[in-house]
Protein backbone atom coordinates (compact mmCIF):
# COMPACT_ATOMS: atom_id res chain seq x y z
CA UNK A 1 0.00 0.00 0.00
CA UNK A 2 1.25 3.47 -0.84
CA UNK A 3 1.73 5.45 2.35
CA UNK A 4 2.19 8.82 0.65
CA UNK A 5 3.98 11.81 2.17
CA UNK A 6 4.59 11.34 5.91
CA UNK A 7 4.15 15.10 6.28
CA UNK A 8 0.49 14.92 5.34
CA UNK A 9 -0.35 11.37 6.43
CA UNK A 10 -3.51 11.23 8.55
CA UNK A 11 -2.77 10.41 12.20
CA UNK A 12 -5.28 10.06 15.03
CA UNK A 13 -3.74 11.30 18.28
CA UNK A 14 -6.93 11.34 20.36
CA UNK A 15 -5.87 8.66 22.82
CA UNK A 16 -3.97 11.40 24.65
CA UNK A 17 -7.22 13.25 25.42
CA UNK A 18 -7.86 13.91 29.09
CA UNK A 19 -4.48 12.43 29.97
CA UNK A 20 -3.04 15.74 31.09
CA UNK A 21 -4.54 18.27 33.40
CA UNK A 22 -6.25 20.63 30.95
CA UNK A 23 -5.05 23.90 32.41
CA UNK A 24 -7.56 25.87 34.36
CA UNK A 25 -4.74 28.43 34.71
CA UNK A 26 -4.79 31.12 32.07
CA UNK A 27 -1.60 31.02 29.97
CA UNK A 28 -0.32 34.49 29.23
CA UNK A 29 0.91 35.19 25.70
CA UNK A 30 4.66 35.72 25.44
CA UNK A 31 4.46 37.30 21.98
CA UNK A 32 6.28 40.64 21.97
CA UNK A 33 5.94 41.64 18.32
CA UNK A 34 3.81 41.81 15.21
CA UNK A 35 3.96 40.63 12.44
CA UNK A 36 5.45 37.15 12.74
CA UNK A 37 5.12 35.54 9.29
CA UNK A 38 8.46 35.54 7.45
CA UNK A 39 7.05 37.31 4.36
CA UNK A 40 5.68 40.07 6.56
CA UNK A 41 8.46 40.71 9.06
CA UNK A 42 11.21 43.25 8.60
CA UNK A 43 14.54 41.89 9.87
CA UNK A 44 15.46 45.43 10.90
CA UNK A 45 12.52 45.79 13.32
CA UNK A 46 13.80 46.89 16.74
CA UNK A 47 12.71 43.70 18.51
CA UNK A 48 15.16 41.69 16.39
CA UNK A 49 18.19 43.78 17.38
CA UNK A 50 20.59 41.59 19.37
CA UNK A 51 17.75 39.18 20.11
CA UNK A 52 17.58 35.45 20.56
CA UNK A 53 15.41 34.62 17.58
CA UNK A 54 13.26 31.54 17.01
CA UNK A 55 12.47 30.54 13.45
CA UNK A 56 9.47 28.29 13.82
CA UNK A 57 7.66 25.98 11.44
CA UNK A 58 3.95 26.86 11.39
CA UNK A 59 2.75 23.59 12.96
CA UNK A 60 5.08 23.68 15.98
CA UNK A 61 3.06 25.98 18.20
CA UNK A 62 0.02 23.70 17.80
CA UNK A 63 1.92 20.51 18.58
CA UNK A 64 3.80 21.76 21.64
CA UNK A 65 1.33 22.63 24.39
CA UNK A 66 3.60 24.99 26.30
CA UNK A 67 5.09 26.77 23.30
CA UNK A 68 4.83 30.29 24.75
CA UNK A 69 6.65 29.53 27.97
CA UNK A 70 9.13 27.01 26.63
CA UNK A 71 10.24 28.68 23.41
CA UNK A 72 8.73 32.14 22.89
CA UNK A 73 9.40 33.77 26.25
CA UNK A 74 12.05 36.49 25.89
CA UNK A 75 12.57 35.75 22.19
CA UNK A 76 11.77 37.34 18.84
CA UNK A 77 10.04 35.13 16.28
CA UNK A 78 9.54 34.43 12.58
CA UNK A 79 7.24 31.67 11.33
CA UNK A 80 7.17 29.85 8.01
CA UNK A 81 6.20 26.62 6.32
CA UNK A 82 9.11 25.19 4.35
CA UNK A 83 6.77 22.86 2.47
CA UNK A 84 4.03 25.19 1.28
CA UNK A 85 5.37 28.75 1.30
CA UNK A 86 6.44 30.32 -1.98
CA UNK A 87 9.44 32.53 -2.73
CA UNK A 88 11.57 31.17 0.07
CA UNK A 89 14.68 32.92 -1.30
CA UNK A 90 13.25 35.98 0.41
CA UNK A 91 13.43 34.07 3.72
CA UNK A 92 17.14 33.44 3.17
CA UNK A 93 17.73 37.16 2.67
CA UNK A 94 15.74 38.00 5.80
CA UNK A 95 17.58 35.47 7.95
CA UNK A 96 20.84 36.87 6.61
CA UNK A 97 19.55 40.32 7.60
CA UNK A 98 18.91 39.07 11.14
CA UNK A 99 22.47 37.77 11.38
CA UNK A 100 24.33 40.64 9.71
CA UNK A 101 22.25 43.75 10.32
CA UNK A 102 20.10 43.06 13.37
CA UNK A 103 23.15 41.31 14.90
CA UNK A 104 20.97 38.71 16.59
CA UNK A 105 22.49 36.80 19.50
CA UNK A 106 21.36 33.30 18.53
CA UNK A 107 19.00 31.56 16.12
CA UNK A 108 16.90 28.56 17.15
CA UNK A 109 15.06 26.70 14.39
CA UNK A 110 12.04 24.73 15.61
CA UNK A 111 10.61 22.13 13.28
CA UNK A 112 8.31 19.13 13.24
CA UNK A 113 9.61 15.59 12.77
CA UNK A 114 8.10 15.27 9.29
CA UNK A 115 10.84 15.15 6.63
CA UNK A 116 9.77 18.23 4.63
CA UNK A 117 10.17 20.38 7.74
CA UNK A 118 13.95 20.02 7.72
CA UNK A 119 13.91 22.44 4.77
CA UNK A 120 13.67 25.23 7.32
CA UNK A 121 16.98 24.20 8.91
CA UNK A 122 18.58 24.12 5.46
CA UNK A 123 17.26 27.62 4.77
CA UNK A 124 18.84 28.89 8.00
CA UNK A 125 22.12 27.14 7.19
CA UNK A 126 22.22 28.65 3.72
CA UNK A 127 21.59 32.12 5.11
CA UNK A 128 24.26 31.63 7.78
CA UNK A 129 26.83 30.49 5.23
CA UNK A 130 26.28 33.56 3.08
CA UNK A 131 26.40 35.96 6.06
CA UNK A 132 29.63 37.76 6.96
CA UNK A 133 28.90 37.38 10.67
CA UNK A 134 28.51 34.14 12.61
CA UNK A 135 25.90 33.28 15.24
CA UNK A 136 25.23 30.05 17.13
CA UNK A 137 22.36 28.17 15.49
CA UNK A 138 20.49 25.36 17.14
CA UNK A 139 17.64 23.23 15.90
CA UNK A 140 14.95 21.41 17.79
CA UNK A 141 12.78 18.68 16.30
CA UNK A 142 9.36 18.01 17.84
CA UNK A 143 7.20 14.94 17.49
CA UNK A 144 3.56 15.22 16.39
CA UNK A 145 2.71 15.03 20.12
CA UNK A 146 5.00 17.96 20.88
CA UNK A 147 7.81 16.03 22.55
CA UNK A 148 11.44 16.98 21.89
CA UNK A 149 13.00 14.34 19.64
CA UNK A 150 16.28 16.08 18.97
CA UNK A 151 17.97 19.24 20.14
CA UNK A 152 21.37 20.15 18.71
CA UNK A 153 23.66 23.04 17.94
CA UNK A 154 24.80 23.20 14.33
CA UNK B 1 17.77 3.62 55.28
CA UNK B 2 18.37 6.64 53.08
CA UNK B 3 21.06 7.41 50.49
CA UNK B 4 19.83 11.00 50.52
CA UNK B 5 22.28 11.94 53.27
CA UNK B 6 25.20 10.75 51.17
CA UNK B 7 24.42 12.40 47.85
CA UNK B 8 25.36 15.80 49.28
CA UNK B 9 28.68 14.52 50.63
CA UNK B 10 32.07 15.16 49.14
CA UNK B 11 33.20 12.20 47.04
CA UNK B 12 36.74 12.05 48.45
CA UNK B 13 35.39 11.62 51.99
CA UNK B 14 33.01 8.90 50.87
CA UNK B 15 35.80 7.04 49.07
CA UNK B 16 38.21 7.31 51.98
CA UNK B 17 35.50 5.94 54.29
CA UNK B 18 34.40 3.25 51.78
CA UNK B 19 37.30 2.51 49.39
CA UNK B 20 35.17 -0.07 47.56
CA UNK B 21 33.04 2.78 46.22
CA UNK B 22 36.10 4.09 44.37
CA UNK B 23 36.40 0.82 42.45
CA UNK B 24 32.68 0.77 41.72
CA UNK B 25 32.89 4.30 40.28
CA UNK B 26 35.91 3.21 38.23
CA UNK B 27 33.81 0.53 36.58
CA UNK B 28 31.55 3.32 35.31
CA UNK B 29 34.57 5.27 34.01
CA UNK B 30 34.15 7.75 36.83
CA UNK B 31 37.72 8.33 37.87
CA UNK B 32 37.27 10.07 41.22
CA UNK B 33 39.95 7.96 42.91
CA UNK B 34 42.71 9.33 40.69
CA UNK B 35 41.31 12.88 40.61
CA UNK B 36 43.76 15.48 41.86
CA UNK B 37 41.12 17.36 43.80
CA UNK B 38 38.10 15.16 44.51
CA UNK B 39 35.95 17.73 46.27
CA UNK B 40 32.88 17.17 44.07
CA UNK B 41 29.64 16.10 45.76
CA UNK B 42 28.34 12.62 45.03
CA UNK B 43 25.18 14.00 43.40
CA UNK B 44 27.24 16.23 41.06
CA UNK B 45 29.47 13.31 40.18
CA UNK B 46 26.45 11.25 39.19
CA UNK B 47 24.72 14.13 37.40
CA UNK B 48 27.65 15.28 35.27
CA UNK B 49 28.53 11.81 34.02
CA UNK B 50 25.18 11.64 32.29
CA UNK B 51 24.68 7.89 32.67
CA UNK B 52 21.50 6.27 31.43
CA UNK B 53 18.82 6.12 34.15
CA UNK B 54 19.23 2.35 34.42
CA UNK B 55 23.00 2.64 34.82
CA UNK B 56 22.64 5.43 37.36
CA UNK B 57 20.14 3.43 39.42
CA UNK B 58 22.38 0.37 39.33
CA UNK B 59 25.39 2.44 40.39
CA UNK B 60 23.53 4.04 43.29
CA UNK B 61 22.24 0.64 44.39
CA UNK B 62 25.74 -0.81 44.44
CA UNK B 63 27.08 2.13 46.42
CA UNK B 64 24.19 1.91 48.88
CA UNK B 65 25.01 -1.78 49.43
CA UNK B 66 28.53 -0.78 50.47
CA UNK B 67 27.35 1.99 52.79
CA UNK B 68 24.41 0.11 54.34
CA UNK B 69 25.30 -3.59 54.07
CA UNK B 70 22.35 -5.89 54.46
CA UNK B 71 19.74 -3.14 54.51
CA UNK B 72 17.02 -2.16 52.05
CA UNK B 73 17.92 1.33 50.86
CA UNK B 74 15.78 3.94 49.14
CA UNK B 75 17.60 5.20 46.03
CA UNK B 76 17.17 8.90 45.29
CA UNK B 77 16.94 10.07 41.70
CA UNK B 78 19.51 12.68 40.74
CA UNK B 79 17.82 15.55 38.88
CA UNK B 80 19.07 16.11 35.35
CA UNK B 81 18.23 18.20 32.33
CA UNK B 82 17.46 16.64 28.95
CA UNK B 83 20.43 16.51 26.66
CA UNK B 84 22.00 14.24 24.11
CA UNK B 85 22.10 10.59 25.16
CA UNK B 86 25.16 9.40 27.01
CA UNK B 87 28.01 8.65 24.66
CA UNK B 88 27.26 11.19 21.96
CA UNK B 89 28.64 14.64 22.59
CA UNK B 90 27.42 17.65 20.64
CA UNK B 91 28.93 20.88 21.85
CA UNK B 92 27.53 24.39 21.41
CA UNK B 93 29.66 26.51 19.04
CA UNK B 94 31.58 28.44 21.74
CA UNK B 95 32.30 25.29 23.76
CA UNK B 96 33.34 23.51 20.56
CA UNK B 97 35.97 26.23 20.12
CA UNK B 98 37.47 25.31 23.50
CA UNK B 99 37.49 21.63 22.52
CA UNK B 100 39.33 22.59 19.31
CA UNK B 101 41.92 24.43 21.42
CA UNK B 102 42.32 21.29 23.53
CA UNK B 103 43.26 19.45 20.34
CA UNK B 104 46.28 21.76 19.90
CA UNK B 105 47.25 21.47 23.56
CA UNK B 106 47.08 17.67 23.21
CA UNK B 107 49.51 17.86 20.28
CA UNK B 108 52.04 19.50 22.59
CA UNK B 109 51.34 16.98 25.38
CA UNK B 110 51.92 14.14 22.91
CA UNK B 111 55.30 15.64 22.01
CA UNK B 112 56.50 15.96 25.63
CA UNK B 113 57.75 12.36 26.07
CA UNK B 114 59.73 12.70 22.83
CA UNK B 115 61.17 16.03 23.91
CA UNK B 116 62.23 14.52 27.23
CA UNK B 117 63.58 11.26 25.85
CA UNK B 118 67.18 12.35 25.34
CA UNK B 119 66.99 15.79 26.95
CA UNK B 120 70.20 17.59 27.69
CA UNK B 121 69.39 21.12 28.70
CA UNK B 122 73.04 22.13 28.35
CA UNK B 123 72.53 21.76 24.60
CA UNK B 124 71.25 24.97 22.99
CA UNK B 125 68.55 23.27 20.84
CA UNK B 126 67.22 21.17 23.74
CA UNK B 127 67.07 24.19 25.99
CA UNK B 128 65.31 26.21 23.30
CA UNK B 129 62.73 23.47 22.71
CA UNK B 130 61.85 23.39 26.41
CA UNK B 131 61.61 27.18 26.52
CA UNK B 132 59.39 27.22 23.41
CA UNK B 133 57.17 24.49 24.84
CA UNK B 134 56.84 26.36 28.11
CA UNK B 135 56.03 29.49 26.12
CA UNK B 136 53.24 27.56 24.35
CA UNK B 137 51.90 26.31 27.68
CA UNK B 138 52.03 29.71 29.33
CA UNK B 139 50.69 31.74 26.42
CA UNK B 140 48.34 29.46 24.53
CA UNK B 141 47.19 26.90 27.10
CA UNK B 142 47.14 29.26 30.07
CA UNK B 143 46.84 32.94 29.20
CA UNK B 144 44.57 32.30 26.24
CA UNK B 145 42.66 29.05 26.81
CA UNK B 146 42.51 28.77 30.59
CA UNK B 147 41.72 32.48 30.82
CA UNK B 148 38.70 31.97 28.57
CA UNK B 149 37.56 29.23 30.92
CA UNK B 150 38.29 31.05 34.14
CA UNK B 151 37.25 34.58 33.26
CA UNK B 152 34.31 33.85 30.97
CA UNK B 153 32.90 30.31 30.90
CA UNK B 154 33.26 29.29 34.55
CA UNK B 155 31.95 32.68 35.72
CA UNK B 156 28.57 31.81 34.21
CA UNK B 157 28.23 29.04 36.78
CA UNK B 158 29.51 30.74 39.91
CA UNK B 159 32.82 29.97 41.55
CA UNK B 160 31.24 28.07 44.42
CA UNK B 161 30.53 24.92 42.42
CA UNK B 162 32.84 22.13 43.54
CA UNK B 163 33.52 20.73 40.06
CA UNK B 164 34.62 24.17 38.89
CA UNK B 165 36.79 24.64 41.97
CA UNK B 166 38.44 21.32 41.12
CA UNK B 167 39.18 22.54 37.57
CA UNK B 168 40.60 25.84 38.88
CA UNK B 169 42.79 23.93 41.32
CA UNK B 170 44.15 21.84 38.46
CA UNK B 171 44.97 24.98 36.48
CA UNK B 172 46.94 26.16 39.51
CA UNK B 173 48.74 22.87 40.00
CA UNK B 174 49.73 23.07 36.32
CA UNK B 175 51.09 26.59 36.80
CA UNK B 176 53.21 25.29 39.67
CA UNK B 177 54.72 22.55 37.45
CA UNK B 178 55.51 25.04 34.69
CA UNK B 179 57.18 27.46 37.08
CA UNK B 180 59.30 24.60 38.43
CA UNK B 181 60.28 23.58 34.88
CA UNK B 182 61.60 27.09 34.18
CA UNK B 183 63.55 27.08 37.44
CA UNK B 184 65.01 23.70 36.54
CA UNK B 185 66.03 25.04 33.13
CA UNK B 186 67.88 27.87 34.88
CA UNK B 187 69.55 25.39 37.23
CA UNK B 188 70.41 23.04 34.35
CA UNK B 189 68.62 20.21 36.19
CA UNK B 190 67.51 17.68 33.53
CA UNK B 191 65.92 15.34 36.07
CA UNK B 192 63.69 18.05 37.56
CA UNK B 193 62.62 19.20 34.09
CA UNK B 194 61.66 15.64 33.20
CA UNK B 195 59.72 15.11 36.41
CA UNK B 196 57.75 18.32 36.35
CA UNK B 197 56.99 18.34 32.63
CA UNK B 198 55.83 14.72 32.84
CA UNK B 199 53.64 15.61 35.81
CA UNK B 200 52.20 18.54 33.83
CA UNK B 201 51.56 16.27 30.86
CA UNK B 202 49.66 13.75 32.96
CA UNK B 203 47.69 16.41 34.79
CA UNK B 204 46.60 18.22 31.63
CA UNK B 205 45.83 15.05 29.69
CA UNK B 206 43.36 14.07 32.42
CA UNK B 207 42.10 17.60 32.87
CA UNK B 208 41.24 17.94 29.17
CA UNK B 209 39.53 14.55 29.12
CA UNK B 210 37.38 15.59 32.08
CA UNK B 211 36.45 18.87 30.43
CA UNK B 212 35.72 17.37 27.01
CA UNK B 213 33.73 14.42 28.23
CA UNK B 214 32.15 15.54 31.47
CA UNK B 215 32.34 19.19 32.40
CA UNK B 216 31.65 20.82 29.01
CA UNK B 217 28.67 18.60 28.12
CA UNK B 218 27.21 19.31 31.56
CA UNK B 219 27.77 23.05 31.10
CA UNK B 220 26.22 23.00 27.64
CA UNK B 221 23.11 21.40 29.06
CA UNK B 222 22.81 24.08 31.69
CA UNK B 223 23.60 27.20 29.63
CA UNK B 224 20.59 29.10 28.34
CA UNK B 225 20.39 29.95 24.64
CA UNK B 226 21.06 33.58 25.57
CA UNK B 227 24.21 32.57 27.48
CA UNK B 228 25.50 30.51 24.54
CA UNK B 229 25.17 33.57 22.27
CA UNK B 230 26.83 35.77 24.88
CA UNK B 231 29.68 33.26 25.32
CA UNK B 232 30.14 33.10 21.55
CA UNK B 233 30.54 36.89 21.37
CA UNK B 234 32.83 37.08 24.40
CA UNK B 235 35.10 34.34 23.01
CA UNK B 236 35.14 36.05 19.60
CA UNK B 237 36.37 39.24 21.25
CA UNK B 238 39.22 37.40 22.99
CA UNK B 239 40.02 35.41 19.82
CA UNK B 240 40.27 38.61 17.77
CA UNK B 241 42.93 40.00 20.09
CA UNK B 242 44.88 36.73 20.02
CA UNK B 243 44.52 35.94 16.31
CA UNK B 244 48.14 36.26 15.18
CA UNK B 245 49.44 34.63 18.35
CA UNK B 246 47.09 31.67 18.13
CA UNK B 247 48.15 31.08 14.53
CA UNK B 248 51.77 31.04 15.69
CA UNK B 249 51.19 28.68 18.63
CA UNK B 250 48.87 26.34 16.73
CA UNK B 251 51.54 26.18 14.03
CA UNK B 252 54.15 25.33 16.67
CA UNK B 253 52.00 22.46 18.04
CA UNK B 254 51.36 21.14 14.52
CA UNK B 255 55.06 21.27 13.67
CA UNK B 256 55.92 19.32 16.85
CA UNK B 257 53.32 16.72 15.96
CA UNK B 258 54.71 16.26 12.46
CA UNK B 259 58.28 16.12 13.68
CA UNK B 260 57.70 13.46 16.32
CA UNK B 261 55.10 11.49 14.41
CA UNK B 262 57.71 10.92 11.78
CA UNK B 263 60.29 10.03 14.40
CA UNK B 264 58.22 7.29 16.04
CA UNK B 265 54.71 6.10 16.77
CA UNK B 266 54.97 6.45 20.54
CA UNK B 267 52.56 9.07 21.83
CA UNK B 268 51.36 10.55 25.11
CA UNK B 269 52.85 10.83 28.53
CA UNK B 270 54.88 7.90 29.87
FE1 LIG C 1 40.60 23.84 32.21
FE1 LIG D 1 40.40 23.45 28.97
Amino acid sequence: MLEGCPGSKTMDLREKEGQEDTASVKVISQLRQWPIQMHLISPMAPYFQGADVVLVADCVAYAHGNFHNDYLKGKAIGIACPKLDSEQEIYIEKIKGWIEDAKINTLTVLIMQVPCCSGLVKLAQEAAQSANRKVPIKYIVLSLQGEILQEEWL
Amino acid sequence: MEMEGYINKNIKDIISQYPEIGSILNEYDIACVSCNVGTCLLKDVVEVHNLTYEAEHELMKRMAKVIFPGNEVKIPKVKRKIGPAAGQIKYSPPVRKLVDEHAFIKKLLAAIPHILESLNVAKVEDRQLIIDSVDFIRSYADKYHHAKEEEILFKKFGEGIEIIKAMLDEHDIGRGHVKAVLEAVEAGDNQAIKERLTAYCELLKDHIKKEDEILYPWMDKNLTVFQVGELFNQFNEVDKGFEAASRKYEGFAKALEERFNRASQKIFCP
